[in-house]
């Protein structure tokens, strides 16, 4: 009995890749099963080459694993274009239409020998049963829910709502099409069985992505107002919202461009509401200076950077964390943004509360760093109870204060009451020019100090935060193992994998990363001697940061790599093994010299 | 009639929306008499300070809003329409106002105009024409005329002025004004007309730099030279008459409204508002939205 299975497929646009995917997916969580799909596709608009990767596991999975399980590939050339993302190894399944008259001991694979390798006649048996090579896919959905032995009776029961509309006949082909695909299965029983055991709970799942899981969280949190840019792969959060926003009295606009985006924002913010604006790289450039407006306004408002490939256009359709030094020192001037990234899609809905909260009480815009992975990967969740979120709204000054109320008072905490357009007493000037206490501006040197020290001191509370890390592991063991957004799905796994290998290795995962909690990394560093940082940039952006920031140990490397270069926790698992045995030598020969 | 100017008239004079900062215009400047203007337009729609939202963006002109006692916002260049349209929209009772330069609006702004008057949002936006860019110090603006030599351009300018006038009513603007503080009292009822405007209204406002200006531009040349549009007969519902009289701009200073749409379209915070309402008994409370996730057998 398997508890963790990897599906790979690829085909052209128009294989139905995706959807199968997804009802795969949907199969798994109705009975319970966790796991987590990526999608990934060719540049083109339509068309083109599709695929789909997908984890089902019996327990929570933070990522979508490593090399295939089984491998299916409609056709070989469609399947190649994906390279390291379908990787396929000596224990893989091997499964592609034997329309494509590729011998079974010639399939284009280089440098593997896959465990078992069939070649089926999907579009054959789509024909025969479905009467069009478009049941292809659902052919497919036939196979594994026999081989998995998962999901038979829910797809069955998806085909038959899905087509109900278009016939009886329709839905019986399809429900042919899938039987054939089962029979398939039975007929052909694998050497090594990959059934899967039963789910850890039985119950339903929820299937989340983190574009939409945001959107969602935000209407909890109270947002009333969106306005954003077009943008991949953050576009999920303005679709979302323009859809349901309204239902609960808020307001979408999808802005003539990024800037304007953004400027929406700040103005409902600063006429009272809670307000989110999306996007990603490029747009993220040209935010900036209204990062800063609503800096020095000091007002509220939460911006997502759905991270791809950059620098510029880059690779819109891949994902990337290259943005975390942009993100920590967006727009110009001495100040302060928080930064929170999610670790999956799931994590999405408390960061985006958190976001919210954070953004309120500290009348700052909030950045939250999601990246293509988070944002679109499907992925099951336990039922979200939003009945015990917390709701933080930004302090508004009391009938007495607005007696005489001053709205950049120079307080003990940094934070001062704030008045909106509607309130009597509360008038003031908002302003992107630095301003004395009341509003007025002001081009004096002392005055700055003050407002500058006023709005930095205001984030140290936020500094000893530790419910924003995930810290894990024995206290007083030498190797570490920090990671960040999604990847940090990968490292927390692998942490688990070195901990049962007998590594001492403790995790830490930021989920606030700017500003930088000194003390919360010095004390995770006082057993550190040597470790890791893992995330998907080239330049090793978090630990430059951190060594910014924290006296952080000599011994610690890094594992970076550009975006949609696949990294494994096998693969930092094997970096972790290194690094404990360097550290054995150094004692060894530390003890021998000594 | 706006939802705005139908709640009741409070008694307000000029005075009560004049705040105590001074202004750091030069002795002189059109933007003096813009603001008394306003001060007056305001006393006579009678909302109080605090329902007023005035958003501006960088530039001499654009300190206006801390001139007032409304809740003033001067944020950055150029991007005064799209807070201005954030806070509408946030909050469609208030009265919003929006002010800035023509290098604010048709400059490094400019990409915002034909985007708020496409959506109708109910504001009034005033542009301070002056043809030079005065807090920077005397450079090119996109109003100032071909061949006109600044500081940063030394030898003439070698591009033809924008028309803000023909721009708006190309944009599909519903309510085109223009006026000058050479005449205050046609100023202040321009400015409140505007207000009163069911939907966004553009009013262009030339108000000479003492300091970088041209002759022609001052106020002592504007009130030789103005015509207004009421005294040449010009029918404000006729759009095509309204456009050939922009085409003037530049060469004829025509004061008063150039268009008004006499069957005003909706406002995109009015649509909103009914598509709130019609939307509003499919949910119970916001916990609600989470049930997307939940999968259906």
């Amino acid at each position: 009995m398997n508890t963790d299975l990897v599906i790979g497929m690829a085909g052209s646009g128009g294989d139905g890749i995706v959807s199968a995917g997804e009802s795969l997916l949907t199969a798994a969580a109705l009975e319970g099963y966790h796991g987590v799909m990526t999608k990934s596709f060719g540049p083109q608009i339509r068309g083109g080459e599709s695929s789909f990767k997908l984890r089902v596991c019996t327990h929570k999975v933070l990522n979508s694993g490593g090399t295939l399980d089984i491998a299916v590939a409609l056709n070989w050339e469609d399947f190649l274009k994906f390279g390291g993302e379908l990787p396929v190894s000596g224990s893989t399944i091997v499964v592609y239409d034997s329309n494509t008259n590729v011998a079974i001991d010639k399939i284009p694979l280089v440098g593997v020998t896959p465990a078992e390798v069939f070649a089926v006649p999907f579009e054959q048996m789509a024909r025969e049963t479905g009467g069009s090579d478009r049941a292809k896919n659902t052919v497919v959905l036939g196979l594994m829910a026999g081989w998995l032995g998962i999901g038979k009776e829910q797809m069955l029961a998806g085909i038959r709502k899905k087509l109900s509309k278009k016939g009886a006949e329709i839905v019986d082909k399809a429900e042919k099409a899938f039987h054939a695909g089962l029979a398939y299965a039975q007929a052909h029983p694998l050497q090594q069985s990959r059934t899967m055991a039963e789910p850890e709970k039985p119950t339903a799942k929820f299937v989340v992505d983190g574009n939409d899981l945001c959107a969602a969280a935000a209407i909890v949190a109270g947002c009333d107002f969106f306005s954003g840019y077009p943008i991949t792969p953050s576009s999920e959060i303005m679709h979302f919202l323009g859809r349901e926003i309204w239902k609960y009295g808020g307001t979408m606009l999808q802005a003539e461009d990024e800037i304007a985006g953004i400027g929406a924002v700040v103005g409902a913010s600063f006429a009272g509401k809670k307000a989110l604006t999306a996007t990603s790289g490029p747009g993220m450039s040209l935010k900036t200076e209204m990062l800063g407006l609503a800096s020095i306004a000091e007002l509220p408002l939460v911006c997502v950077n759905v991270q791809r490939g950059g620098p510029s256009t880059g690779i819109p359709t891949k994902s990337e964390q290259s943005d975390l030094l942009q993100a920590a020192f967006s727009a110009h001037g001495d100040v302060i943004r928080p930064v929170l990234a999610p670790v999956s899609a799931e994590d999405m809905f408390g960061v985006t509360i958190e976001a919210f909260n954070m953004a309120e009480y500290y009348q700052s815009p909030v950045i939250i760093l999601s990246d293509q992975e988070v944002g679109q990967r499907k992925e099951t969740a336990e039922p979200i109870d939003a009945s015990g979120v917390k709701i933080i709204d930004r302090r508004r000054p009391t009938e007495k204060e607005l007696e005489k109320y001053t709205r950049f008072r120079l307080t003990e905490t940094g934070i001062s009451p704030v008045s909106h357009p509607g309130m009597k007493g509360g008038n003031y000037l908002a302003s992107g020019i630095e301003h004395n206490e009341s509003g007025a501006p002001t081009a004096s040197g002392e005055m700055h100090s003050k407002m500058n020290d006023k709005r930095l001191k205001k984030f140290n509370p936020l500094k000893r935060r530790r419910d924003l890390f995930i810290i894990d592991g024995s206290p007083d063991a030498p190797l570490a193992l920090i990671s960040w957004g999604s990847s940090a799905g990968l490292a927390i796994e692998a942490h688990q994998l070195a901990v049962k290998a007998g590594l001492k290795v403790k995790l830490l995962v930021p989920k606030l990363l700017f500003p930088v909690s000194e003390e919360i990394y010095q004390d995770f560093f006082l057993s550190i001697k040597r470790g890791l940082v893992v995330e998907q940039n080239q330049q090793a952006q978090l630990y430059r940061l951190l060594r910014m920031y924290v006296d952080v140990p000599r011994g610690i490397e890094t594992l970076a790599k550009s975006g949609s270069n696949p990294i494994t926790p096998s693969e930092i698992v094997d970096r972790l093994r290194h690094i404990s045995l360097a550290l054995q030598r150094e004692k060894q020969h530390d003890q021998s010299h000594g | 009639m706006s939802t705005l100017t139908a709640r009741p008239i409070e008694d307000y004079t000029a005075k009560d929306f004049k705040s105590t900062l001074k202004p750091i215009w030069c002795p002189g400047c059109g933007d003096f008499g813009v603001v008394q203007a306003i001060y007056r337009a305001l006393a006579n729609i009678g909302r109080p300070p605090h329902e007023i939202a005035f958003i501006s963006g960088i530039g001499c002109s654009s300190r206006i809003p801390g001139y007032t006692t409304a809740y003033g916002f001067n944020s950055v260049h150029g991007r005064a329409l799209p807070i201005a349209q954030g806070i509408k929209l946030a909050n469609p009772d208030l009265l919003v106002l929006g002010a800035g330069g023509d290098g604010d609006g048709f400059s490094i702004g400019g990409g915002h105009v034909a985007h708020v008057i496409r959506r109708n949002i109910d504001m009034t936006y005033l542009v301070m024409d002056n043809q030079i860019y005065g807090l920077t110090k005397g450079q090119l603006s996109p109003t100032s005329q071909r061949g006109r030599q600044t500081v940063s351009s030394a030898h003439g300018s070698m591009e033809s002025p924008v028309n803000p006038l023909l721009y708006v009513l190309g944009y599909g603007a519903q309510f085109v004004a223009q006026g000058t503080p050479a005449d205050m009292n046609g100023l202040a009822t321009i400015i409140e007309e505007g207000i009163r405007f069911p939907g966004f209204a553009f009013i262009n406002v030339q108000s000479p730099c003492v300091t970088y200006g041209l002759e022609d531009q001052m106020l002592k040349a504007q009130k030789a030279s103005m015509q207004t549009l009421a005294s040449m007969g010009h029918d404000p519902s006729d759009r095509l008459a309204a456009m050939g009289l922009a085409q003037e701009y530049g060469e004829k200073l025509y004061t008063g409204v150039f268009y008004r749409n006499p069957e005003p379209g909706p406002t995109f915070e009015g649509l909103a508002k009914e598509r709130q309402a019609a939307l509003k008994g499919t949910v119970s409370s916001r916990a609600d939205v989470l049930n997307v996730f939940k999968l259906k057998t």
